[in-house]
């Protein structure tokens, strides 16, 4: 269910990231691969110099990842509300309300913050 | 016509911590002081509605402090060599150095986050000077949900990575400038501070199992706090509240963690209950 949902909206985050110009900038130095898991279905978002090439589904073992996302489809749906609520309002709030996780090398996150948040946020311009 | 802002900002040097310290402070207004501190790995840009708010200033002096190492007040002499690793004891001798430099008469203590801590430590070990203590986003303790370190490395911006990590506290429904400038502060923070607040804002355990003695009686401590703020939860602010008998608490709906700062507007209204409280 989450699987089918979550591609396509993946896919129009990658398209809107390419019309956001601040974002090249911000994402220059951020070529990694990056899993989001929503209830055991897997997403690999490889990313190059700030652009998502490619959206691979899993399952996989073979796939590295830099850091991982996981977390529940209500919580990752409220967070892609236009106004979230308090606790879902930021990819941070799955881990303090507990309804996700965030794993990996939190460093290479962390260098990239805002631009990572800024393309997770890209979910509530686009059409789910 | 230009548009001048009433706010005026001057320099005068205290000691604390058997140093010179050069403050930077700003006001506007006349009537009952208000000294205002503002949040960690940021500066006085934080108070700049408040103090430009002609409606609050008619009676109130605002002054607000650009903490050692922060905004315009330079970090002491010899800083190139140190660790800066903010304690309580030194930001409360900040503040009372203030209180006395200025000479405030019986003025009313404000803070933010680790500013907020700071009032609840002023309330119970240096409450004499003060007339009553507006705790805002505070909490009698609060362990990191990160790691300080990320701050302050040779291979990254402690700036921007702190000002991404703080925006988890500031709320949508804030106007989007207000929310960018409130970041904005961080990102020019200087090296290493952010990350020296942090140390004092998340390690300091002292207030706990004391809050009960701060007496309420004769200069009250209101706590307010942001639906939104992940770091000192609404939860959090109220358990500090309930712990301290007297003391009142208002929960701010569509506000963060930056309240004066990321909405002024939703801000205004409790900050003047706040002050009223405080008469």
């Amino acid at each position: 269910m989450a699987r089918a949902d979550l591609l396509p909206r993946l896919t129009a985050m990658g398209a809107a990231l390419e019309t956001r110009a601040h974002l090249h900038r911000l994402g220059a130095l951020f070529s990694e691969t990056v899993l989001i898991e929503v209830e055991g279905d897997e997403y690999y978002l490889t990313f190059h110099r700030g652009a998502l090439e490619t959206i691979t589904p899993g399952p996989s073992r073979k796939i590295p990842w830099r850091f991982a996302i996981r977390v529940d489809a209500e919580a990752l749906e409220k967070f892609w509300q236009p106004i979230p609520e308090a606790g879902f309002h930021d990819i941070f709030g799955f881990v303090k309300t507990g309804r996700g996780s965030i794993e990996g090398d939190i460093l290479v996150l962390v260098k990239n913050l805002r631009f990572f948040k800024e393309f997770m946020a890209l979910g509530r311009e686009v059409q789910a | 016509m230009s548009a001048f802002e009433p706010i005026t900002g001057r320099y005068v040097t205290i000691t604390a911590g058997g140093r010179p310290h050069r403050i930077y402070f700003e006001e506007a207004g006349q009537g009952q002081p208000v000294i205002c501190f503002h949040t960690a790995g940021a500066d006085t840009r934080q108070w700049r509605h408040i103090m430009n708010d002609a409606e609050i200033t008619e009676r109130h002096r605002i002054i607000a402090v650009d903490m050692p190492w922060h905004g315009k007040s330079l970090p002491p002499e010899g800083w190139q060599t140190e660790e800066y690793l903010l304690t309580t004891d030194f930001y409360i001798e900040v503040v009372l150095a203030m209180v006395a430099a200025l000479e405030l008469d019986n003025p009313v203590y404000a803070g933010c986050s680790m500013g907020g801590r700071i009032a609840l430590q002023l309330a119970l070990n240096h409450a004499a000077p003060f007339k009553g203590f507006i705790a805002i986003e505070a909490s009698d303790y609060q362990p990191a949900w990160y790691d300080i370190d990320w701050f302050h490395r040779p291979d990254a911006h402690g700036g921007e990575m702190g000002a991404a990590l703080v925006s988890a506290n500031i709320a949508p429904q804030g106007p989007e400038a207000e929310r960018w400038n409130t970041q904005w502060m961080f990102m020019q923070s200087g090296p290493g501070v952010f990350r020296g607040d942090l140390s004092f804002y998340t390690q300091d355990d002292s207030l706990v199992g004391k809050l009960g003695g701060i007496d309420t009686s004769s200069r009250p401590v209101h706590i307010m706090v942001g639906e939104y703020d992940m770091t000192c939860t609404p939860e959090d602010a109220k358990r500090t509240a309930d712990a301290i008998p007297g003391a009142t608490l208002a929960v701010m709906p569509g506000i963060g963690h930056f309240p004066m700062s990321e909405n002024p507007e939703g801000f205004r209204p409790y900050f003047v209950e706040a002050l009223a409280k405080m008469a």
